[in-house]
């Protein structure tokens, strides 16, 4: 399996205000592939990829240098579109946080707001979608109910729904699993393994198992910078920074 | 933190209470001092309140410790007032109504002056005279257009009292003759708002006391027998002026104390040349 | 702790409950209160005439001959003036809020919203004071009608007067809406204003439904204003769209003949059966309220658990019929928008229909999402720009001509020649007084109120009647409260005209306001305090008064300040119970009336010819002291809430 990249990173820093909580970060993300991003509480990895996909400029005193490439594009270019760049790069995030509608129009909300209105173009895309993020079976028949009445993995499902729903090529997740049980957290870890076919996947993870288990990937992250990068496979059983490997095997974290 | 929060709540409420004591101090100055302070309630009649004000201001330059409360709210509510017993004098507009005369038996009047109703049009308005027909007519909706009565090509903006005012009554009576007003007559709460009206709207007409002509408005004559006549004091004491009236200031029986002290006051000569100065007709 | 003191502690908690309990019915006391003597003193007029032609007939003349007592015109002209005052004041406010909670940059966020509420601080006889002199001059030219004294003028005083209510309550809600609703709308590639229109406006529609419904209270009971500019003709425009018409509410009847009027005549009870169904009228707002809000608040949450007994046994019906409803919403609002356009413009309302839809269908389509924004967010600009500028002309209007009016004298010195010269101390002082001793007595009732409800109890019946009543009295009329003073203080209990009675009458007014503000200070207290205290061995009374009460006392300051000045600017309750045209002495009694303020203002704007500046300069006093209370008011809420962050 040949690999290429889709989004690169070249020193990038990133301050909210004085504080500089991402330093001089360059990595490439493989297409079609699973990077998981790891590493101890506030060392950056919600932050970076954040900023993949713009979101940091909700954030009035985030200041960006070094540059962000998707497709060869600078995402940070000043003629860059983030609406666009979110369309294409999507964010499942750590509370699942589905918008108090429907079900249907939950998952019906991206295609609408992109100009789709003809009614059964919708319903495919929708079916498409949930059955995409293995949640068809379980909402069919309740598809005008609010979507706050599923549980908390259903939940999380449909915001991965949603996020297909919009063709995206790349996901990010945000530790999408911190707020769920094991057995939905189980049944997301699947469907991250079945979406890998189509799209990109960005993970950030607190739970090293989790990482170990999903990503073909992994990059290892401490106070704001990137300590290692490589497959999942060598960061794990043969890391080649000690820092690395004091983290993995749990002498700090 | 807490410190200055807090020091600055003492200091918004010591402002507070300095400015509170400050205006009572002020406040204080102006009372009679120790001593007995009389009180005289009045209540009634808009049309008569200059009267009654004009008289109090100068009968408590004189008499210190008299404290003269005056009070509108219509000839209604004056005669009610008097007869409830919740004012001393009640002042109208108008005469006592037969139910009123049953009600409350020993109501007293004193005539303290007269007044004509007069007729008053914005300024730029150029009608030369009305007689008391073509009013009703205005009055009751059927005449709608200036031009109908030889002014301008307008439309008539009735306006008139509401329905407890005592000129209102006595209009109604003497020009409308019992007949209805128009429903589109906008319905004011005193003299003085009907005048603001009229300087305001240049086709509107309305009917005040003599006292409330002033340069800004024009008063039109009423045409008697096809000869105008001017709303003035003098035509109303001769009784050339068709619609005019006594103004009343009444008492639970003859009036006693305080209140026949300032009734006196106001019938003696001190006194109607006040009720000439607010434009009043004096009691002849 | 001994055996005696933890049984003295004891017997004083349940006396400090026992209080409590009583302020909290107070409300539903005097709720009560009001009903029984505004039915008592309108019954005659039911019996006389007969409730339906009571209701139905649409002349009214009491003084006629015979009279005639139909508020038929006056229903349908508040029901007139209350619609096209909302249909500016929504558009208007929901922009203004969108823009201010959404679009607007920290610096212009942080005086624009102060304005607004200052906006809200202007009193009602100052607003139909600038109606009366300039606003009506104005249509009367522009539309070149024979008078400006119209339902429009009305309707657009109304509009400003209820649009502070709107923005304020409307923008807290958009505000709050939980931010992941908008971080997860923006990750889908969505534009900022879809954000808005599409997930936060929806997710904060309880709360801009209870904006309108606030909106539509205050036009609905707002006296001096309209009875100072709609000119009270007792008719209904012919045709029905005609806003040049003039009008006659039922509040500006009570506020033009109440005062006037006989006590005990025909024409006294038909007023108090007016008031009666301005009460009735207010209690249909009310519960249509509740109603709206709760099926907002179950469509957007989670369904309920099964097993909850349906109270309502038409409610499965209704849930049906709220399907099919919702189903085919689309083509049945424009069904009904185009039967309305009809009935009021017939066929051209039809032709304006159909331009409508065919806009609406097919334009949106056309244009890009990015120039959809910038087309929204110009009109939200807007919005508040044609508020501000709202605020703005009125007080430089009457700023302009009123300062050069005021003097020392002028603060200093009673009035004479009928208010023309002199000064307005006794109305100064007056207003001093009515605010000492209406807060004096609203304050620890409403406080005690509010502790009780949030300390005391969960919710359960007899809160929710207590709500009920709180609610009920926070949404009556000022002039209803006015009518009810003078009933039952100044005719039943015989005080009289008197300061007491107007004082009494303006601290029920402000009662609802102190709960709430109050309740919402004690609720910030987090429980984890609370058991923090309660876990050490303090009682609950002890847990109130040292852990709970002092970090509530800035909101309830605030709320305190609000009500100043309410109580400062309002006539209505004042006008019959409490005050006199002119006295040149200070009263030396609680049952002596006073001059006030904002009285003396209505009464130099409508009684007194040449004093149009003792007018305006009297207007900038009152003002200026409203203005004073509710600056104070912003800065101890804006430095509080920057204190206490739990």
């Amino acid at each position: 399996m040949s690999e290429t990249t889709i989004i690169t990173t070249e020193n990038l820093n990133l301050w909210y205000g004085e504080n500089n909580a991402v330093v001089d970060v360059s990595m490439q993300i493989p297409d079609r592939r699973v990077t998981a991003l790891i590493g101890p509480s506030g060392c950056g990895k919600s932050t970076l990829i954040r900023c993949f996909n713009r979101m940091n400029d909700l954030v009035s005193s985030c200041r960006i240098s070094g540059r962000i490439e998707f497709h060869g594009n600078n995402i940070y270019a000043k003629d860059a579109d983030p609406v666009e760049i979110r369309r294409k790069i999507g964010m499942v995030f750590q509370k699942p946080n589905p918008f108090p509608k429907s079900v249907y129009e939950n998952v019906a909300y991206g295609p609408r707001i992109h100009g789709i209105k003809d009614k059964k173009r919708l319903d495919e895309i929708v079916e498409r979608s949930l059955r995409s993020a293995a949640l068809w079976d379980e909402v069919r028949g309740r598809m005008d109910e609010s979507a706050l009445g599923l549980s908390g993995g259903q939940q999380q499902r449909l915001c991965i729904a949603r996020t297909l729903a919009v063709e995206p090529e790349v996901i990010l997740m945000d530790e999408p699993c911190s707020a769920l049980d094991p057995i939905a957290t189980a049944k997301i870890e699947k469907l991250i393994d079945s979406l890998k076919q189509q799209y990109t996947v960005i993970i950030v993870t607190h739970n090293m198992q989790q990482a170990a288990r999903v990503s073909d990937k992994t990059g290892f992250m401490y106070l704001g910078k990137l300590i290692e990068f490589g497959p999942t496979s060598q960061i794990f059983e043969h890391p080649q920074e000690d820092l690395t490997e004091n983290y993995i095997t749990g002498r700090f974290g | 933190m807490a410190e200055s929060s807090r020091r600055f709540t003492y200091a918004i409420l010591g402002l507070a209470a300095v400015l509170i004591i400050a205006v009572l101090a002020a406040g204080c100055t102006q009372q009679p001092g120790d001593g007995q302070k009389t009180t005289l309630k009045v209540t009634g009649s808009t049309t008569v309140l200059p009267i009654a004000q004009a008289a109090a201001d100068a009968y408590m330059d004189d008499h210190p410790m008299t404290d003269i409360q005056v009070a509108g709210g219509g000839s209604s509510v004056g005669v009610q007032s008097v007869g409830e017993g919740t004012a001393d004098i009640g002042m109208s507009s108008r005469e006592l109504k037969a139910e009123e005369k049953t009600r409350y038996p020993d109501l007293q009047s004193t005539v303290v002056a007269s007044d004509g109703i007069a007729i008053i049009v914005n300024k730029a308005n150029t009608v030369s005279g009305l007689t008391l027909v073509q009013l009703r007519g205005i009055y009751n909706g059927t005449i709608t257009n200036w031009k109908a009565v030889g002014g301008p090509d307008q439309v008539i903006v009735v306006v008139g009292r509401d329905s407890a005012s005592g000129t209102r009554e006595f209009f109604w009576e003497s020009v409308m003759k019992k007949e209805n007003f128009t429903a589109t007559q906008l319905e004011k709460n005193s003299n003085g708002a009907i005048r603001q009206t009229i300087v305001q709207t240049p086709g509107a007409i309305g009917y005040v006391g003599l006292g409330y002509i002033d340069a800004e408005v024009r008063a039109v004559p009423i045409m008697v027998n096809g000869t105008p006549v001017d709303a003035t004091v003098a035509t109303v004491l001769s009784g050339k002026y068709p619609i005019s009236r006594p103004l009343l200031m009444i008492t639970q029986g003859p009036p006693s104390g305080v209140a026949k002290s300032y009734l006196d006051f106001i019938l003696s000569p001190a006194g109607q040349k006040i009720v000439t100065g607010e434009g009043f007709v004096p009691v002849a | 702790m001994s055996d005696r003191q933890a049984v003295r502690r004891s017997r004083s908690e349940i006396g400090v409950r026992v209080v409590w309990f009583l302020c909290a019915l107070f409300a539903v006391i005097t709720i009560f209160f009001i009903f029984a003597f505004l039915f008592y003193d309108a019954y005659p007029i039911f019996e006389e005439i007969g409730v339906w032609n009571f209701l139905s007939g649409s002349v009214w003349n009491p003084t006629g001959f015979p009279p005639a007592y139909g508020i038929y015109s006056l229903i349908v002209a508040t029901l007139l003036a209350t619609f096209l005052a909302m249909a500016i004041a929504i558009p208007l406010g929901i922009g203004s809020a969108i823009y201010i909670a959404e679009l607007a940059p920290y610096r212009v966020k942080a005086w624009v919203k102060p304005a607004v509420e200052l906006l809200a601080g202007i009193p009602s006889v100052v607003f139909g004071f600038f109606g009366l002199v300039v606003l009506t001059t104005w249509i009367r030219v522009s539309f070149d009608v024979p008078t400006g004294e119209t339902w429009l003028a009305g309707s657009i005083l109304l509009a400003i007067m209820a649009l502070p209510t709107i923005i304020s309550v409307a923008e807290d809600a958009i505000s709050s809406a939980p931010r992941e609703y908008k971080e997860g709308s923006l990750a889908l590639g969505a534009t900022h204003w879809q954000t808005i229109s599409r997930v936060l406006t929806p997710a904060a529609l309880s709360g801009i439904t209870a904006a309108i419904i606030l909106g539509i209270g205050r036009a609905a009971g707002e006296t001096m204003a309209v009875l100072m500019v709609t000119g009270n003709a007792p008719v209904i425009p012919d045709p029905i769209w005609d806003v040049l018409s003039p009008i006659r509410t039922l509040t500006g009847t009570l506020g033009i003949e109440m005062g006037e009027v006989p006590v005990g005549s025909t024409h006294y009870h038909a007023l108090f059966g007016v008031a009666v169904v301005l009460l009735v009228i207010t209690l249909i707002i009310n519960f249509s309220a509740t109603i709206i809000l709760n099926r907002i608040k179950r469509q957007q949450a989670p369904p309920a658990s099964t097993g909850i007994p349906r109270r309502f046994p038409l409610t499965g019906w209704m849930e049906r019929q709220g399907i099919f409803f919702r189903a085919h919403r689309t083509p049945i609002l424009w069904g009904l928008m185009a039967v309305v356009l009809f009935a009021f413009f017939g066929l051209t309302g039809l032709g304006i229909a159909l331009v409508l839809y065919l806009a609406v269908r097919y334009i949106p389509g056309r244009i890009s999402p990015r120039w959809a924004q910038r087309i929204a967010f110009s009109l939200a600009a807007l919005c508040i720009v044609v508020v501000l500028l709202a605020l703005g002309i009125i007080l430089y209007d009457i700023l302009t001509k009123g300062l050069p009016y005021i003097s020392w004298e002028f603060l200093t010195e009673p009035p004479s020649n009928l208010g023309r010269s002199g000064g307005i101390l006794p109305a100064i002082v007056g207003t001093m007084y009515l605010v000492m001793g209406s807060i004096a007595i609203a304050l620890p009732i409403g406080i005690g109120a509010a502790i009780y409800l949030t300390e005391y109890t969960s919710e359960g019946r007899l809160v929710g009647i207590i709500r009920t009543a709180t609610d009920l009295l926070n949404g009556t009329p000022s002039i209803v409260f006015g009518l009810f003073g003078f009933a039952f203080l100044v005719i039943y209990l015989s005080f009289g005209v008197s300061l007491i009675a107007g004082q009494i009458t303006l601290a029920l007014m402000v009662l609802p306001t102190i709960i709430r503000t109050t309740e919402e200070a004690l609720k910030t207290v987090p429980v984890p305090v609370r058991e923090g205290s309660l876990a050490l061995g303090a009682s609950k009374w002890q847990t109130i008064r040292r852990v709970v009460l002092p970090p509530s006392v800035p909101g309830i300051l605030t709320g305190t300040i609000l009500s100043i000045g309410r109580v400062a600017g309002e006539t209505a309750p004042i006008l019959f119970t409490a005050v006199v045209f002119s006295t040149r002495f200070l009263p030396s009694s609680l049952f002596e009336p006073v001059m006030a303020l904002p009285y003396h203002l209505y009464i130099l704007a409508t009684n007194v010819p040449n004093a149009t500046g003792q007018q305006y300069a009297t207007a900038v006093v009152l003002l200026g002291i409203v203005i004073a209370f509710y600056a104070i008011a912003i800065v101890i809420r804006h430095r509080s809430s920057v204190k206490y962050r739990w």
